[in-house]
């Protein structure tokens, strides 16, 4: 985030995507610069494995390049797309398979809460997140964890807690009502 | 499901973050595929779900990971593979459209010619961007080899051997560091713990705060190597290993595990 320029900090991720089919090579730069420190975070929680994240965070920025044109910035968020392709890419290298094509997120339809584009936007929306998982009960919370960060299902969050399979439905449907709540703008 | 829309709004997250298996998962992914409205509220639901991903503890990514994309991009962007292709193809053309005034057949036969060379250009681009590829990929390999033998060669590099701390597991490791490059590699034996722990590497300095130089868990073996970079020309102390919450924090928190001074 710091190596930004002063003129790339004010051009938006649709000006920059814009340049990237273009094949501007400081706007993938200035991408980077906006959004590596996010990915780089979620991809080493997942994978506890700095060289396995960081292939992972150059391979992600290198497909960005090479698609930029298939990207629509007027149907979904750059960042929440980005978050969502980590996560796939880091829980399916946890787990030792490539990704089915049901699982790569093809189409750019995520929808952050909010706008992403700037440092400050960035620290309120992870104070944000952080504040609603902290009033959470521990059992929803190390549910929500479970599911998010290691990938696994209902079934495998039951099998692997050894509580019931709709204790776990219960604690997890419970969670995700007051997240979302925590999320309205 | 399949012909219904989900009944309660929560599924659309509970899909999203991938808590969904079996039967439930086939319904709602049916249903999706036919139902632009549910889409929608799959988009609203992934994002509040990626949202997620910010609880995560901060960790930047080492520069040299910005170099290396940097210059896999250079090697095959337009600008460095188009320049000796097109005009190849151009000068192709022209002297087609001379030979096609002279003499007709002549002129078909080159056309069929050069459509066939143009074919096998296709082809040979192709194979190209593969190679070019593979080429950059073993690139950067070569470039961190250098680097590590620049290191492993240079007078002010130092070794550094780290021992267990009392009362933890068995472990060792050993660092090498040049604090004119700001280059350490790590080379340790520490068995794995809990999946909701890492060990965390950090450089102690002369002065200040210490500097995360990686995170790790050994997952199959006890073996962890770490490559990293940090600021060039900072005097270290000592080096240590921590045990801190996944995915590390931005300051040692942790019982220490192992220590290093440096001499």
């Amino acid at each position: 985030m710091t190596g930004e320029t002063g003129t790339e900090l004010r051009a938006s991720d649709a000006t920059l995507i814009a340049r990237l089919v273009e094949r501007d090579e400081s706007a993938l730069a200035a991408l980077y610069d906006r959004y590596a420190g996010m990915l780089s975070s979620v991809l080493n929680r997942i994978l506890r494995d700095t060289q396995a994240a960081e292939e992972i965070l150059q391979d992600i920025f290198y497909q960005l390049w090479r698609t930029a044109a298939q990207f629509d910035p007027a149907r979904g968020s750059l960042p929440g797309w980005l978050l969502v392709i980590a996560r796939n890419r880091a829980i399916s290298r946890l787990r030792r398979h490539n990704p089915a094509s049901g699982e790569e997120l093809l189409e750019n339809t995520v929808v952050l809460p909010t706008n992403l584009e700037s440092t400050i936007a960035q620290r309120q929306l992870i104070g944000k997140v952080k504040g609603a998982l902290d009033s959470l009960p521990k059992e929803q919370r190390a549910a929500i964890e479970l599911a998010y960060f290691e990938g696994l299902t209902h079934s495998e969050i039951a099998a692997r807690t050894g509580d019931p399979l709709g204790t776990v439905k219960t604690r997890l449907r419970s969670a995700l009502e007051t997240l979302k709540r925590n999320f309205k703008p | 499901m399949s012909n219904e829309h989900p009944t309660r709004p929560e599924d659309f997250d509970l899909y999203a973050l991938g808590a969904f298996d079996g039967d439930e998962k086939v319904a709602f992914e049916t249903h999706l595929a036919s139902c632009a409205s549910c889409q929608s509220k799959l988009g609203e639901a992934q994002g509040r779900i990626a949202a997620l991903a910010l609880s995560a503890p901060s960790v930047l990514p080492a520069p040299g990971v910005k170099e290396r994309l940097m210059r896999q991009v250079a090697a095959t962007s337009p600008r460095a593979s188009g320049a000796w292709v097109q005009p190849e193809v151009e000068r192709a053309e022209g002297v087609l459209a001379r030979w096609w005034g002279l003499l007709l057949p002549v002129a078909s036969a080159f056309a069929l010619a050069t459509l066939l060379l143009w074919l096998h250009n296709d082809q040979l681009e192709r194979r190209i961007a593969e190679l070019r590829g593979t080429v950059n990929e073993q690139q950067s390999k070569l470039v961190q080899a250098r680097e590590l033998a620049d290191l492993m060669s240079a007078r002010d590099t130092v070794v550094v051997s780290l021992a267990v701390q009392k009362n933890q597991p068995e472990g060792t490791a050993r660092v090498i560091y040049n604090s004119r490059r700001g280059l350490l590699v790590y080379n340790g034996h520490l068995p794995p713990v809990a999946a909701d722990k890492s060990y965390q590497l950090w450089l102690v300095p002369a002065s200040g705060a210490p500097i995360s130089a990686g995170v790790f868990n050994p997952v199959t073996d006890d073996t962890n190597s770490i490559v990293a970079k940090v600021p060039p020309g900072t005097a270290a102390k000592a080096f240590a290993v921590t045990l801190e919450p996944a995915g590390g924090k931005p300051a040692p928190t942790g019982p220490m595990i192992l220590v290093g001074p440096v001499s």
